[in-house]
């Protein structure tokens, strides 16, 4: 069976900048794998990418096996691809029921259908009880925990979450893993980015390790984290010695 | 949980029922014509508003261009009517979906714009409109067009003894365009209006095709705006482009919407029950050598609103959320 994403030889360039070159990953179906790098590495770049913010300067990205790379944002969506924000997005002058249906709307035919759905997202992400609750008035953890379940709503196949454990306490995050898990088990693929490695590194089954815009390694997690290129990329070549 | 929702919209539609029951029973007791005639543009305006909350409140694209379309379904209105003998009544659904189309084929470069630059696109583009017409010798340039009025008829949607029919059927409009606005809320449209005036780029990470969305919005917008101008047409029976095309028609259509309350079911109607009565009341008390003073009333009641309650007046009715404090 082909990989759920293809992505062969991409390259992004802004103006003299290169945030990716000739990066090339695969995400099989039902996996979850985090995509991690010191600030700087291209990790959102090239999420975007992915989700169709901006297309690439070059290469191709497969998606179920089809070519989305010309594709705009609202259409890989709709072909399967969700995603969250680093910097969370809610729509906030909406009701965080209200927030989870415009996501449900995409594969509903009616505004029952949606609402229906809406609830039942909201339910799984563990929000119902602030459903008609303004997104403004969410504290930062329920706006994080929104965001998935927004995403999850348009029913993807494939969930791109952008630093979602980022800055929250230990329970949250804790919390968060959970939620990141079940969504795997209800049969989505799930690719995080992440900076914090002892969240990511328990929580997923592969790892991709950006640096300067290409992939520096791939792999276990555990073996990941004793790698050379690794250490030396976050701490610097002098650790990667005594390591 | 969901129960909550719709009683709520069961509410609104009970309160607006009961609203247009009232208003219809006006008459009874409102004898006098001048006061008759308040009335009338008081219901015209609250439609207009209306109409161009679907734009500007709900899918947050602020137009102040907008007396283009109501100038336009004014001209429709009248020229079919004179140059051709085409009924008042498919003038205005003419001239809606005149405006509709057009709102539509300005839309596709306006929509790239964002936030005050889209702004003063629709301003430049209906002062463009107004040269125009001033101009456009078929069209009466700017002596306008007179509307020669045969005998009452609905036919012909003319009445000369009596404003009730006129006032009838701006009931009706506000009635339709609060209808509309009522349906939309809860149609995918009206979700995907209210996710693109929030956050575009989370609105089209959904699957939301956020220049879609507003095509939609401006389509309806304009077509709506445009039948209020051809009841205005057809209710003073004389246009000229001053008096149908300027801008400050644009600012009579936001106003109502921005002081009731932006983007929302009953802002627009809030809104021009305060300010249109108090607009007429004021300019005919000061007379021809106060002009604009107003304005100055307008202006000052815009300012105390926007410093005291910014989401317009009609927060003082909502219900009081439960959400704790940030």
């Amino acid at each position: 069976m082909t990989p759920l994403l293809q992505i062969s030889g991409v390259w992004q360039r802004f103006g003299g900048l290169i945030a990716n070159s000739d990066v090339s990953i695969d995400v099989g179906r039902g996996e979850i794998v985090g995509l991690i790098g010191p600030n700087g590495a291209g990790k959102s770049t090239l999420f975007n990418l992915i989700a169709g913010v901006t297309p690439p300067t070059q290469g191709s990205i497969r998606f179920d096996g089809e070519d989305v790379t010309a594709l705009p944002a609202a259409q890989r969506c709709q072909r399967g691809i969700a995603r969250t924000f680093q910097v969370v997005k809610s729509f906030e002058t909406m009701s965080v029921i209200d927030n989870v249906i415009v996501g449900a709307l995409v594969r509903s035919t009616t505004m029952r259908e949606a609402r229906g759905k809406a609830w039942e997202v909201l339910e799984f992400a563990g929000l119902a009880a602030r459903a008609e609750v303004l997104a403004a008035d969410l504290i930062p953890s329920e706006k994080r925990r929104l965001e998935v379940a927004r995403a999850l709503a348009t029913a993807p196949k494939l969930l791109l979450l952008d630093e979602v454990l980022t800055g929250l306490t230990p329970v949250e995050a804790e919390k968060g893993v959970e939620l990141v898990r079940r969504v795997r088990d209800a049969g989505v693929t799930v690719l995080m980015v992440e900076h914090v490695m002892e969240i990511v590194m328990p929580l997923v089954d592969r790892a991709i390790v950006l640096d300067l815009g290409k992939v520096l390694v791939e792999g276990k997690p555990a073996d990941i984290v004793r790698h050379p290129k690794v250490i030396s990329a976050y701490l610097g070549d002098r650790h990667a010695v005594v390591a | 949980m969901d129960q909550s929702f719709a009683l709520r919209r069961r509410r609104d539609l009970i309160m607006a029922c009961c609203l247009a029951g009232t208003a219809a029973l006006l008459p009874l007791v409102v004898k006098d014509v001048y006061v008759q005639n308040i009335l009338v543009l008081t219901l015209m305006y609250a439609a207009l508003s209306q109409s161009w909350n679907i734009l500007s409140g709900y899918c947050g694209q602020i137009s102040l261009g907008h007396a283009l379309y109501f100038g336009l379904g004014a001209y429709t209105t009248a020229l079919l009517f004179t140059k051709f003998g085409v009924l008042p009544w498919f003038g205005m659904i003419g001239g809606g979906l005149l405006s509709a189309v057009l709102a539509m084929a300005l839309g596709y470069p306006c929509f790239r714009l964002r936030g005050h630059y889209f702004v003063i696109a629709t301003i430049v583009i209906a002062e463009t409109a107004l040269l125009l017409f001033q101009n456009w010798e078929w069209a009466g340039a700017a002596l306008g067009i007179d509307i020669p009025v045969r005998h009452d008829s609905w036919l012909t949607f003319q009445f000369t003894r009596s404003k009730l029919p006129f006032f009838y059927f701006a009931l009706g409009l506000a009635a339709v365009a609060w209808l509309v606005t009522f349906w939309l809320e809860d149609s995918r449209w009206g979700y995907w209006w209210r996710a693109v005036k929030d956050n575009p780029d989370a609105a089209e990470s959904l699957g939301v095709v956020v220049f879609h969305s507003k095509m939609g919005a401006a389509a309806v917008s304009a077509f709506l705006t445009a039948v209020g101008g051809g009841f205005y047409a057809q209710f003073v029976s004389y246009i000229d482009p001053e008096s149908v095309m300027a801008f400050q028609f644009s600012l009579l259509m936001a106003l109502p919407a921005v002081v009731g309350g932006i983007g929302t079911l009953w802002g627009p109607l809030l809104g021009a029950v305060i300010l249109i009565p108090l607009k007429e009341l004021t300019s005919s008390f000061i007379g021809g050598s106060g002009r604009g003073v107003d304005l100055i009333v307008y202006g000052t009641l815009i300012v105390l609103i926007s410093l005291a309650r910014p989401e317009g007046l009609v927060s003082l009715f909502a219900r009081r959320r439960k959400a704790p404090a940030r």
